[in-house]
């Protein structure tokens, strides 16, 4: 869309040509990985958050941070209350003006605690007299949030009450708006695959990609002051292994592959068929994780019947997740499973089905076995102003 | 405007550390700091949301140099309401104080831009979680600051009724390997400038209050 001069003010224009600068380092990436996740399939077993947590974030300043989570929704989430912080753009004239958005730091406490239980007590003591508490390991004192914590919580009223999950890493984005904030070029597109990476050896902890993160995946290591995040899972990436998240899903919800390769099932999802989308697309930053809307079972009536004149989650509430896209994606569904429950055959049930576990990697598919185990050299690379 | 001069004394390095010896208490001068531009900061989030108006809460310092022919000690002195001595939560800022040194010509050397590819500065960087070792940085340019691998700065620090007191000590020539810094030399002058980070205000990088001008630095030979 062309800009109309007449309509930018000074600021705009003065914001268009500030992005307009940056842009071609910001997408300076040869292809762009992605993820979709079917949140028809995911049934929140968190061993996802586990994989991750294993692999990644089990020590050094690292114990609060869940890079992978899941969150119950509607909720509130991790950081709590993520979706009301701020943060990404507001495009304007068909993109040729990204505004940035002040966000809010998330706290340590809004992201949640990190607890260990009682059980050698319990069990050491007579029964009956000591019970099972959770205690934080930090200072002993009770948890107040984690990151599932409204776990299964959801919203509406029996037999029509309803909750979903949603699974959370950073989007890798196309548009970062964390890197656009960071004044020291520490955050960057990775040449190969695209994913957003930040470089701990430039990142000195000012935490302005906490603030422009609008879906607050970003967390501060206390223990280095550098900020940190979902990497997504390079080192494997870099062997042919997919993300530690999506092999370890047992509900085999995710795919990964390039977004921009026709062949692979991540184009097919979001630009063939249009049944994944981007999480709250209106925050500017064109994530490129996706998320194949729940479609949930039908309300009952006051008898127990079924009652198909409106859908159990409110399609207002799954348009403002994942914009009014939601409803054709929902159609396309639905008009395909009609096909198969009449016998025929569908590309995309296949798909989503997925009976065959090792297809949904696209090229990663290799057996994390073969790894080899030496650390990654760094993710140091030269950008222009860094030297 | 008139050279600092840093006097030459016979104090013990431990004395001229102390933040409360008398010495610091007479014949400091005041150094006017001011909010680093919005249009220089290397960031169009920063440049985006920010409010000029509110950045640099701290609006002068007041410092004091004297040398011992061995070490160079600075005295700096600033007004904080509130001390952010750490690093507490995700959404906490510490307080910073810092000196700049061009390392080669002084002229050549924007000290609005922390120096240039081709003419660095060399920053003394305090806080006051650095257990009293301020970190020894040098940049070649807005974000490309970078903390050398070592540092022999050391400080003395107090806060007390509203106000910080600092002193920042080293021995005259320190560069070596690993500690890439500027060596001083009793009887010449040196362009130094200043930063301070209020971090109750949220400040940290390069919102800041900062000296826009470079002053000399005369050591008394």
């Amino acid at each position: 869309m062309a800009v109309d001069e007449k309509k930018l003010t000074d600021r705009e224009k003065e914001l268009a040509q500030e992005f307009a600068a940056r842009k071609d380092d910001l997408r300076k990436c040869n292809h762009q990985v992605g993820m979709v996740m079917d949140l028809n399939k995911c049934v929140g077993c968190q061993l996802c958050s586990m994989a991750c947590k294993t692999l990644w974030t089990s020590a050094e300043g690292r114990e609060y941070m869940w890079w992978n989570k899941v969150n119950t929704m509607p909720g509130l989430g991790s950081p709590k209350d993520w979706q009301k912080m701020g943060g990404g753009y507001k495009v304007k004239f068909g993109g040729e003006v990204m505004e940035p958005v002040r966000g809010k730091h998330p706290t340590k406490k809004e992201f949640g605690d990190y607890w260990d239980y009682n059980w050698n007590e319990v069990v050491n003591n007579p029964a009956g007299k000591v019970h099972l508490q959770a205690r934080n390991q930090e200072d002993g004192s009770i948890p107040e949030w984690g990151m599932n914590w409204d776990e299964d919580q959801g919203a509406g009223t029996y037999p029509n009450s309803f909750y979903f999950y949603l699974p959370r890493i950073c989007n890798h984005c196309a548009y970062p708006a964390c890197l656009d904030a960071c004044p020291r070029n520490a955050i960057y597109k990775r040449e190969e695959d695209g994913g957003v990476e930040i470089d701990q050896d430039r990142c000195k902890g000012y935490r302005f990609c906490l603030e422009a993160c609008p879906y607050k995946v970003i967390y501060f290591n206390f223990i280095t002051e550098t900020s940190m995040k979902c990497i997504f899972c390079y080192p494997r990436l870099e062997q042919g292994v997919a993300n530690a998240c999506a092999r370890q899903c047992t509900g085999r919800i995710r795919w990964v592959g390039f977004v921009d390769k026709p062949e692979s099932i991540i184009y097919k999802l979001v630009k063939v068929w249009k049944v994944a989308l981007p999480l709250h697309s209106e925050f500017g930053t064109n994530p490129n994780v996706f998320y194949v809307p729940p479609l949930a079972p039908p309300r009952l009536d006051q008898d127990g019947k079924l009652d198909m004149s409106k859908p159990r989650i409110p399609r207002e509430y799954l348009r403002y997740l994942f914009g009014p896209e939601v409803d054709n994606a929902l159609e396309i569904m639905n008009k395909e499973m009609e096909k198969v429950r009449k016998g025929g055959r569908s590309e995309l049930m296949e798909i989503l089905v997925a009976r065959e576990w090792n297809k949904m990697f696209d090229k990663f598919d290799k057996d994390p076995a073969i790894m080899n185990r030496v650390p990654p050299k760094g993710v140091t690379y030269d950008r222009p102003g860094t030297k | 405007m008139a050279n600092i001069i840093c006097k030459k004394v016979s104090g013990s390095a431990k004395d001229l550390l102390n933040c409360t010896n008398a010495i610091w208490q007479t014949g400091t001068e005041m150094i006017e700091t001011a909010a680093t531009p919005l249009a220089n900061q290397p960031s169009p989030y920063i440049k985006g949301v920010y409010d000029e108006e509110k950045i640099g809460a701290v609006k002068k310092i007041w410092m004091k140099s004297v040398h011992n022919a061995d070490a160079i000690f600075f005295y700096l002195e600033w007004e904080s309401d509130k001390p952010n001595l750490k690093i507490e939560d995700i959404n906490v800022f510490a307080d910073g104080i810092a000196l700049l040194l061009p390392m080669k010509d002084i002229d050549k050397t924007p000290i609005t831009e922390m120096g240039s590819k081709d003419y660095p500065t060399n920053a003394w960087y305090w806080r006051p979680d650095f257990d009293e070792k301020p970190k020894n940085q040098v940049a070649h340019g807005l974000s490309t600051s970078l903390y050398t691998e070592k540092s022999s700065i050391t400080s003395n620090s107090k806060w007390e009724n509203g106000k910080w007191r600092v002193v920042i000590g080293r021995a005259l020539k320190a560069n070596r390997p690993g500690e890439e810094t500027v060596d001083l030399t009793p009887g010449e002058k040196i362009g130094i400038g200043f930063a301070v980070w209020e971090g109750a205000n949220g400040e940290r990088g390069g919102v800041k209050a900062f000296s826009k001008e470079w002053r000399f630095l005369e050591l008394e030979a």
